[in-house]
């Protein structure tokens, strides 16, 4: 890949976080914030003596444990942010090549020096790598404001705060944790990313309602040609359980990357894609 | 072929539902998919439903006992 290759990459990513601020940026914003002022909020109603005790409590319970052992109970707290990434990916994928057309952009696109499968692989690169690096990023923020509030805390209420640093050792773990819980979900669901892409190239108006409806169609259609039901086993077996694509242990990360069932997910993505970029030449 | 599948938008999104389903069928077939959940081990979330059934007895009895007592009807 050449030097114009990378800086045209480069721009396309600029181009999808600057058009879409709001998703990759505000709505992370806005959860760390709510989940900072219901802290304070549940803080204040607690009794002084309570929260000298629960601050004790908190500054010993990590000392000198191992981050690598704490890491998971942080990443509790990034299930909200899990769930908005989660929402706004679902926003971004099925409105970002409609509305390219819609607002006729996409002509101007085709007549720069970029092809419709950059355009696409940039869309999916961005919400899959490059977002999860502002949520973690603001869920950072929020860790770094929550510890200097603790050790205010712990100063005002005469509490030693020895675990702190262990505290915050975790956290940070979580978050690479969390990073890479991210992109390793991001190829578990490489077939949904490619099926909202799909639609979104697809449809002339309600590229929801086109995918959600075509979706449902299939799964009767198989049924019907078939007579089997391998696509709602498929689906079933890949949206149940969490632990499928979310990462507590470095060592499990290369297990989830490599196994069948995401190796195929990303084949069958992979099909939706190049049926996406292919779409993106048919414009109203 | 080429031209056929890239005539319009309708003939471009029916071949690839048509590729997308053959493919998943196709490997329906032949690794005999049923609804199955890749167990990984993970000492954080474990869920052990006999574990619930257990539980929700304990409670029962502990109820049953308290009622025997005499302690709340």
């Amino acid at each position: 890949m050449g030097k114009f290759a990378i800086f045209q990459f480069y721009a396309l990513l600029r181009r999808e976080v600057q058009e879409h601020r709001n998703l990759f940026i505000g709505a992370p914003a806005v959860v760390a914030l709510l989940i900072l002022v219901a802290s304070i909020w549940v803080i204040t109603r607690i009794d002084q003596q309570q929260l000298a005790e629960g601050l004790r409590y908190v500054s010993v319970v990590f000392d000198g444990l191992s981050p690598f052992d704490m890491a998971p109970f942080f990443m509790l707290l990034a299930i909200p942010f899990f769930l908005t990434l989660f929402i706004c990916s679902v926003i971004y994928l099925i409105n970002t090549l409609y509305q390219d057309r819609k607002e006729m952009s996409v002509l101007f696109w085709q007549s720069m020096p970029v092809s419709n499968l950059q355009t696409v692989i940039s869309k999916i690169v961005a919400i899959s790598v490059v977002a999860p690096i502002f949520y973690v990023l603001i869920i950072f923020a929020m860790y770094l404001v929550a510890m200097i509030w603790l050790t205010i805390l712990g100063i005002t209420h005469d509490v030693d705060l020895v675990g702190i640093g262990w505290m915050f050792l975790a956290a940070i773990v979580s978050l690479i944790l969390t990073y890479l819980s991210a992109i390793v979900t991001s190829l578990w669901l490489l077939p949904t990313i490619g099926w909202l892409l799909l639609f979104s190239a697809f449809a002339r108006k309600t590229p929801l309602l086109w995918s959600v409806g075509v979706f449902i169609l299939v799964g009767f259609l198989e049924d019907f040609i078939f007579g089997t039901q391998y696509l709602g086993n498929w689906v079933a077996s890949r949206t149940a359980d969490p632990n499928q694509y979310l990462i507590f242990e470095f060592s499990s990360l290369f297990e989830r990357i490599f196994d069948y069932d995401t190796l195929f997910g990303v084949l069958v993505g992979s099909i939706l894609i190049a049926g996406a970029v292919f779409m993106r030449r048919f414009i109203d | 072929m080429k031209n056929t599948v890239l005539r319009n938008r309708y003939t471009l999104l029916l071949t690839t539902l048509i590729v997308y389903m053959v493919v998943l069928v196709a490997e329906g077939v032949i690794t005999d998919r049923e609804v199955r959940r890749v167990e990984f081990e993970n000492p954080y979330f474990d869920l052990n439903l006999n574990d619930l059934e257990e539980f929700r007895e304990r409670r029962n009895n502990n109820s049953n006992t308290r009622r025997e007592d005499g302690g709340d009807v």
